[in-house]
This record gives C-alpha cells, structure tokens and sequence, in this order.
C-alpha cells in the first residue's frame, strides 16, 4: 500500500510535508476529541461537572454515573433488544445478499441482467416512507422486532460489493469443483464462502453496525415500551424525557448528575462498536473499495 | 428452397429454445437461491411503488389502496399551495448544498493530504480514527454535540466563556444551527468519504510520478498534472452522486439535531414527511411529497449524467 518508489526516498523533509503531518494529526485529534468529552463527563464528579469544568478527562474520578446506569432496567432491557435485532438482522441480511450475490454473479445464469435490473433499480426510485409502511403494517409486523431488520434486509450497496467480489473470484476454482460433480450449493459454501471472509466480516460490520444504529425504523415501526431499542431509549434518555420522571424520584442533583449519566449512557452503548471496529477495519477499507471502484 | 430455410430457422429457433431450458434447469439451483432476495425485493419495494398510487386518491383506511377513490392531481395540488412544503424544500436544499459545499473539497483534500503520509503506522492509525465517526449513531452524534455546543454549559461555551467571550448560541440560532449541523456532518463522513478517493490514488501509476520527479517537477506540480486527472473521474462520478441526491435528505440529523427554536430551518423534507405522513396520518399528502422527491432526484440525475458526458467525462449510467 505504501509508495516506497525512488523519488520519495529522494524528496527531502520538507515544511510541506510536516505541514501535511500536523494537519492530518490535528483532523484525527478533532475526530477523536468528542469521544474523550464524553468519557471525561461520564467519570467525573457531580461539582466537576455542575462548574462545567470537565474538557479533556474526568475531574473527582467516580463511577457513580455507571452504577446509576446499572439500576435501570429498562435499559438494559433495550440493550437486549437490540443485541436480538443486530444479530437477527445480520445473520438474514448476509444470507440474502450473499445468496443474491452468489447466483447474480455466474455468468451462466440466463436472465441475470433483468434480476440484477430489479434490484438496481431500486437504488434510483421507490415507493417511499409511507407506502413502506403501510406493507409492513398489512403484513402483520407493526410493533414486532421482524419490522427492524426484515424490511431493510437487503442493502443494494453491499450486494453489488459482493457479486463483484464473487465474480472476479478465479472461474477455473468453480470449474474444477463442477466437474467433480460438486453442487453450486456446494461450489458456494466450500470454494466461495472459505475465499470470502474479508469480504464477509465487511458486510457482517456494515449490516450489525447499520441494525445497531437503527432510530428512525424503531420510531415508526415500535409502539410497546417493553420493545424499545437502545437508540430509542437513548434518545429519550439525552433529551429529558425519561429523566425528569428520575428527578423527580430522586430530588435535587439529578439533574445534574443527568449530564455524565447521559453521558456514561452514551458510552455504554456506542462501546459494542468500539470492540468491533478494529478486528474489522483492515477488511473494511479493501471491501469499499472493491464496491467503489468496480461496482 | 425458400421452405427449407424457414423449416431450418424452426428447427434452429427449437433448438436455441431447448438449448436455454437446459441452461435454465442446470442453473435451477441459482433461482432457488434468488427467490428469497426477490421475494423481499418485490414485497418491500415493489409493492410499496404500487402504493405510491395513493398520490392520486383520497385514501381511505378502511378502503385499502386499490379501493380509495381517484382524484386525479388534487394531493399535489394541495401540497404546491403549502407555505411549509416549500420551506421543506427550501431547508433541504440549504442543508445539502452548504454541507456538499464543505465536505466536498475538504474531503478530496484530506484524501490528497492522507495519500502523502509515508509512514505506515501513522497512516494506519489516523486513518482507523477518522473511519470512526462515520460508525456512530445519530443519536449518539446529537447527544454528543447537544453536550459540547450547548448555550449555558456546553464545553465549547464554557471554554469561550472562559477566555471572556460571548456564548455562542449553536444549536438555538438559526444560522449557527445550519453550522452545527454542517460540522457535524463534516465529523461523521469526512474520514470516511476518503477512502474512494485513497482507492483512486492507490491505482495511480508510480512510473508516472517517477518520470516526473526526473524530469524535475516540483511537488505541486505532480499533484496537478499527475494525481488530480488520475482521480478526476472519481470526483466528478462522486459530484454526479451527490448532486443527484439534492432533494434527499437523511431524517436522523435534522430530527434529532432540531428543536423548536430552529424549526425554521430544520424542517426538511423527510422530517415534514414524517410529521404529516406518520404522525398526522395524512397518508396521501405524504406519498405525493416521496414521489415528488424521487422524480426530481432522477431528474436531476439524469441531468448531471448529460453533462459529464457532454464535457467528456464516464457518466453513471
């Protein structure tokens, strides 16, 4: 990846380059810096915080935000939720475009530009939000888990990332294995799959990361408190509306205590994330690309 | 003679025929595999086109679609009349080009910066931190800005303060919301917006450079000559795909980033569609504003499409 070519040896240090280097180091400092408030808020001491004089890291270091956290229930209970539908979600997600991808990308296929047509086309045009939603609410998935991933199973950005993945895998691989008699389910689960892992944990990252995330479906989609995502509740828990019924509970200084128990909130469920990211990132980068340039 | 031909093109043409039923049953497999994608494409996507038709009828809960009556151009005629349909348009348009505006140079920029750092480990890592952002949630990126850019103890005001300066109202005034919004945005996608870009460069050929340094180009003058018309390409599909999605608006940032105060210029398009389709239940309104989005949004498209192509570059479709 990295130019090493002769001419670089030869440029010298240059202001530009030092320039280049601080400017880079500063943009990752500022992508950084957020993650570190929010850290610093959610350990700091009630006064700390009330003098608003919390930047960098914690000031009176206590974990009281955290054990606060641990006396809700429900949010844990939303935590559950969404560990349900990020794995549910993704474990179909992979299977319909890896299917899709897998069958759209043998050149054999009689008619797979029409198929391969029908699922672009939805890229450019499509019934929109409320039609969507009256097609999951006829089907009987208003207010179920099913109504956060089933709907938004298929991502047609990945399935092009994949199908060009597939098809510029070596065509004398399947060959050999079809003479032998092998399957294309076959072909597909010991050739393909075992060639595909980068590609795979990219799709896998996107897919969980997207399910993770997902607000606005659990907004139309979940009336039942007891089905709250943890992005709901997050929100309701950052703009005040579930804390005020806490205040009221707990008396003065919770309204204070609520900006690092936001915050530790916040932490809490942006750390799934944060675990994952770095095993995942050197697919990543390869698996965009592949989409980007060839797709 | 002539029947002779005709019989041979039928003999042909059944043989062509039984030919591709063989092809199609030895791949019964493949379609067996396609069925659930197209399945989902046709109930989920399909079926909701169908419903669009409900932008030309007075629907009727009870009714269903197909039995609404039809009143022609009535919805949209109704929605062309509304004040706050054309603010809608108005905020999305502001949103989306002042953020294009930003994030579209400065993200070739950073590309272009990133793709001079020689030193792998250093690239590695700031690289692995700028992707960050783009993984975490809206509500998390609101919740986030709501405690740094707040008017009373938000860490920026508090800093300002600080140093003797006055609060900066972030997210309560209008213009410095479209701010807020913009930095956020900025935040969130400029790493990640690099890596096409990154994917360009790397296929640069290194001959050229070289050939370059011998004959004694400066720097400045590889990137202009060398680096810029080898991404020139990328750039203008990237500016044909995002000028395309002018009227399409993400509704996380603008709902959970808005309040009241700034209403004014936070109502976009999806969020109005929202607040009319699911929270008044005004269904049809609703269907004719996300058809409206999606024509102009092939509209412009194809437009942008023509364009490159008349000024020599690849096009998208």
């Amino acid at each position: 990846m990295t130019k090493t070519g002769k001419y670089h040896k030869k440029d010298r240090v240059t202001l530009g380059m030092v320039l280049i280097y601080i400017g880079i180091a500063l943009l990752a400092l500022i992508c950084l810096y957020p993650f570190v408030n929010v850290l610093a808020y959610s350990f700091s001491g009630y006064n700390a915080v009330l003098s608003g004089r919390v930047t960098f890291y914690p000031i009176d270091f206590t974990v009281d935000a955290y054990k606060e956290i641990l006396k809700r229930p429900q949010l844990w209970l939303a935590m559950r939720t969404t560990v349900i539908v990020t794995l549910g979600g993704t474990a179909l997600s992979l299977t319909l475009t890896t299917l899709a991808a897998y069958a759209l990308s043998r050149k054999e296929l009689p008619g797979k530009n029409f198929f391969t047509a029908v699922i672009l086309f939805t890229m450019y045009f499509g019934g929109g939000m409320i039609p969507t939603f009256l097609v999951v609410k006829n089907l009987g998935l208003y207010d179920t888990l099913f109504a956060l991933f089933v709907p938004q199973a298929v991502n047609v950005f990945n399935f092009i990332v994949m199908r060009t993945f597939f098809r510029d895998l070596p065509e004398s691989l399947e060959e050999a294995a079809r003479i032998d008699g092998a399957s294309y389910l076959g072909c597909l689960i010991r050739i393909f799959l075992p060639l595909s892992v980068p590609i795979i944990a990219t799709m896998a990252l996107f897919y969980a990361v997207g399910y993770w995330n997902t607000y606005f479906d659990a907004l139309i989609y979940i009336q039942d408190p007891n089905k709250y995502t943890l992005q709901l509740r997050l929100k309701g828990l950052l703009t005040g509306d579930e804390l005020n019924n806490s205040a009221n509970l707990e008396g003065i200084g919770t309204q204070v205590m609520s900006q690092s128990l936001k915050m530790a909130t916040v932490a809490i469920s942006t750390i799934p994330i944060l675990v994952v990211y770095p095993w995942l990132q050197k697919y990543f980068v390869k698996g965009v690309m592949i989409g980007s340039v060839k797709g | 003679m002539a029947q002779t031909n005709v019989k041979q093109r039928q003999a042909g043409f059944a043989e062509r025929l039984i030919k591709l039923l063989r092809r199609i049953w030895n791949c019964r497999v493949l379609y067996l595999m396609l069925i659930p994608v197209l399945a989902y494409y046709v109930i989920f996507k399909y079926i909701p086109m169908y419903g669009i038709t409900i932008a030309f009828k007075k629907y009727n809960v009870f009714k269903g679609i197909a039995d609404s009556p039809w009143v022609g151009l009535d919805v949209f005629k109704k929605i062309f009349d509304s004040r706050n349909f054309w603010e809608a348009v108005r905020n999305t348009l502001v949103l989306n080009l002042s953020t294009l505006a930003v994030s579209f140079p400065f993200t070739i920029i950073v590309s272009l910066m990133l793709n001079e750092v020689r030193h792998a480990g250093f690239k590695r890592v700031t690289q692995s931190v700028l992707y960050l952002p783009h993984f975490i949630s809206w509500v998390v990126v609101a919740g986030i800005a709501t405690n740094m850019f707040n008017m009373t103890n938000g860490t920026i005001n508090v800093i300002l303060k600080s140093h003797g300066m006055d609060a900066i109202p972030f997210l309560s005034h209008n213009g410095w919301w479209i701010f807020t919004y913009i930095v956020c945005n900025v935040w969130k996608e400029i790493g990640w917006g690099t890596i096409i870009y990154l994917a360009a460069l790397t296929g640069v050929d290194e001959s050229l450079y070289e050939a370059a340094y011998l004959d004694g180009a400066t720097k400045f003058q590889r990137l202009v000559y060398i680096t810029l018309p080898a991404i020139k390409s990328v750039i203008v599909t990237m500016l044909i795909l995002s000028i395309s999605k002018m009227m399409s608006i993400g509704l996380d940032a603008p709902l959970l980033l808005g309040n009241t105060k700034v209403s004014n210029v936070s109502e976009v398009i999806s969020t109005y569609t929202y607040n009319i389709g699911i929270l008044s239940a005004k269904y049809s309104e609703s269907t004719a504003i996300g058809l409206f989005q999606s024509v102009f949004n092939i509209i412009i498209l194809v437009l942008a499409d023509w364009f490159a192509k008349a000024i020599g570059e690849d096009g998208i479709i």
